[in-house]
């Protein structure tokens, strides 16, 4: 099977989402906490909610301040994202046990 | 000072003028990057914020008014989801057709599509399609204009088609058609030339010249190229000694002591400029062929230098036998015939020497004779020659070889022309390839490499570029064009002139005895220009494998 090409940028993300799934986050939040400009960030967002994985809200916090944007995973999202990240771990250690032979003097 | 807030006031205006363009379905997305702005610490960091997302905006409009037609989809599995292509090779699809498209919205503009065709002149000599300068149009656009002027009985036409016929026996035909029309062409007898004309077909010209404009040195002149004069060349004479006939001298006298010469370069370019409005001939080459040319004929600049010395040596004579009075007129003549000739009215190029010679002559005989402000004023006037020097060979080095600018814009013309035909041809090859390749027409259907997406968007984006450059390197040479057919105004006729000669130079050679050569220094340009496409295109492809295999996550599917 063809092995899905995953930015490190959309990673870093997803992971943000996957701390706390149920919670709704911010824009410049999110920005802060994965080190990504907007110009890199948004453009994350806008494809993951292109395809039903993120959901979006308007939410007001205070009076007098303008209502902000909020994002989380769908079920949906949540799910595939879970899905993929235990994937990436199998096969993360599917790759140590290959390798740790060598490292270790070369027994099988 | 920038006030401490002005970055965060740009940062407002750059993203809602962001939201402004962009499309309806990232409205939610602009103004939750703007409602954002307003938690963001430190009014360079919103600054930095708003570019991103005004960047990410921007995209998406140019993405929306290219493909209108992008609707969303639901993932199907993660390979889609995660997979950078699609996005990447749309918005490079995107770039490639907007460059396209940009670039051929600048042939809409008539000033664009002038400029191109000039761009194109370089090739003329090489594939020989045209005449040489002077005569750029075809025959059969000349006979077109003929075939209407005829049927129209437009004397002015034929005479605009007399001067400029390759073919010298056509052109006295109608050059006779226009002067049988409108007698007051007449002038047109002494502008096309008597190339290939029999002696008595000349001398009825001239003599028709002389009746319409008495009063004109020009008419003498042609007689006297008729009639010739032998020169001979010895140890005691280098430069030649003149050896006239009776014919001749009557001729050159004639001409001398003539109260004007016109050489009618006037009304030529006010013949031109009616002829070329009438038809609508929009082609630069013909209003400003003729500006070169010093409306003499060929041997008379040679035949007034040598008669004027003649003058001067006959006026020492007649200085050193007593008779200062008739030396005095021969030297007058000398140099107000020189003022004749002089270039626009100032410059005296062809008979400086001679007339410098005059005036020191006029000055040291008003001196003997006691009249000293006389004597000044000559002096004076012989003494301007040295001061202007410099200037006159200024000016005849730019009249002959060009300005600087005229220079660089004539590169720039002819490399943007270039450009945009290796340009074309690239993207076309590209797309042909990407065809040929799917064996489709459908757009679905296309799916072009990484590599061809490369090649085509440098090659896209480089002919919008030698557009723009193109048009702005030409626009003030079709500003003169503009202004001599709607006004009348000649005043950058000369510098037009120039730029569309060097402009017919094919890139990358030089003038050299009134044509174009490839000299093997040029040779060492043409092998830096194609090391520069190359390594411009190494570099291009270079880049773009660069974001093609860079390092990221992999997940299996």
């Amino acid at each position: 099977m063809k092995t899905p090409r995953l930015s490190p940028q959309t990673l870093r993300v997803l992971e943000r989402f996957v701390e706390r799934p149920t919670a709704w986050r911010y824009g410049y939040e999110l920005s802060r906490e994965t080190s990504l400009k907007s110009g890199t960030l948004y453009p994350i967002l806008m494809r993951l909610a292109k395809y039903s994985l993120l959901e979006t809200k308007w939410v007001t916090t205070e009076d007098g301040v303008p209502p902000r944007h909020t994002y989380r995973l769908t079920p949906n999202g949540v799910e595939l994202v879970r899905a993929t990240f235990a994937d990436s771990r199998a096969s993360a250690r599917a790759a140590l046990k290959a390798r740790r032979p060598a490292f270790s003097g070369g027994k099988a | 000072m920038i006030p401490a807030a002005f970055p965060r006031s740009v940062a407002i205006a750059l993203l809602r003028f962001a939201i402004w363009i962009a499309p309806h379905d990232t409205l939610d997305w602009g103004h939750g990057m703007l409602s954002e702005l307003n938690h963001v610490e430190g009014n360079w960091s919103a600054l930095i914020w708003s570019l991103g997302g005004a960047g990410v905006l921007a995209k998406h409009a140019i993405v929306a008014v290219i493909l209108p037609g992008t609707h969303r989809r639901t993932v199907s599995s993660a390979s889609e989801l995660f997979s950078k292509e699609i996005p990447m090779r749309k918005t490079t699809l995107a770039v490639i057709v907007s460059c396209v498209i940009a670039s051929l919205l600048f042939f809409l503009a008539p000033v664009f599509r002038q400029a191109f065709q000039v761009s194109l002149a370089q090739w003329h000599d090489v594939f020989d399609t045209k005449q040489s300068f002077g005569y750029p149009s075809s025959d059969q656009e000349l006979d077109a204009l003929a075939k209407k002027a005829e049927q129209n009985q437009d004397a002015e036409a034929l005479a605009f088609v007399a001067v400029r016929y390759p073919n010298a026996i056509q052109r006295a035909h109608f050059a006779d058609e226009a002067v049988h029309l409108d007698p007051n062409l007449t002038w047109l007898y002494a502008v096309a030339g008597t190339a290939y004309l029999s002696p008595s077909e000349i001398d009825r010209r001239v003599s028709l010249l002389k009746q319409w404009d008495p009063q004109n040195a020009l008419p003498h002149l042609f007689a006297a190229q008729k009639i010739g004069a032998t020169v001979t060349y010895s140890k005691e004479f280098p430069q030649g000694k003149l050896e006239p006939s009776p014919a001749w001298e009557k001729e050159m006298d004639a001409a001398f002591q003539s109260p004007k010469l016109d050489s009618y370069v006037v009304r030529l370019k006010q013949l031109n400029q009616r002829v070329i409005s009438r038809y609508h001939l929009n082609d630069p080459f013909q209003a400003a062929s003729d500006e070169n040319w010093y409306g003499f004929p060929n041997y008379g600049v040679w035949y007034c230098v040598l008669y004027a010395q003649s003058l001067l040596e006959s006026g020492q004579a007649l200085e050193s036998r007593g008779d200062r009075k008739a030396a005095f007129e021969k030297y007058l003549v000398v140099a107000r015939f020189g003022q004749f000739m002089s270039i626009d009215g100032e410059f005296t190029f062809f008979m400086r020497r001679e007339m410098k010679e005059a005036y020191g002559r006029l000055a040291a005989l008003s001196q003997t004779e006691g009249n000293g402000e006389a004597a000044s004023f000559y002096t004076s006037l012989a003494d301007q020659f040295d001061k202007s020097e410099e200037k006159e060979r200024t000016f005849m080095r730019n009249r002959a070889g060009g300005t600087d600018v005229s220079l660089w814009n004539a590169f720039l013309v002819r490399l943007s022309g270039l450009a945009i035909l290796l340009c074309a041809a690239l993207v076309f090859l590209c797309a042909l390839g990407v065809v040929i390749r799917n064996r489709s027409l459908r757009l679905a259907s296309l799916h072009p490499s990484r590599l061809t997406l490369a090649l085509c968007s440098g090659a896209a984006i480089g002919s919008l570029l030698s557009s723009a450059i193109l048009f702005v390197s030409y626009w003030p040479y079709s500003e003169i064009f503009r202004r001599f057919l709607s006004k009348g105004d000649d005043a950058g006729l000369s510098e037009l002139s120039i730029f569309l000669r060097d402009v017919q130079r094919p890139l990358g050679s030089r003038y050299s005895l009134g044509t174009w050569i490839v000299s093997s220094s040029m040779a060492v340009f043409y092998f830096w220009l194609a090391i520069t496409i190359v390594c411009a295109l190494a570099l291009l492809i270079a880049v773009f494998r660069h974001f093609q295999t860079r390092p990221r996550a992999s997940v299996p599917a």
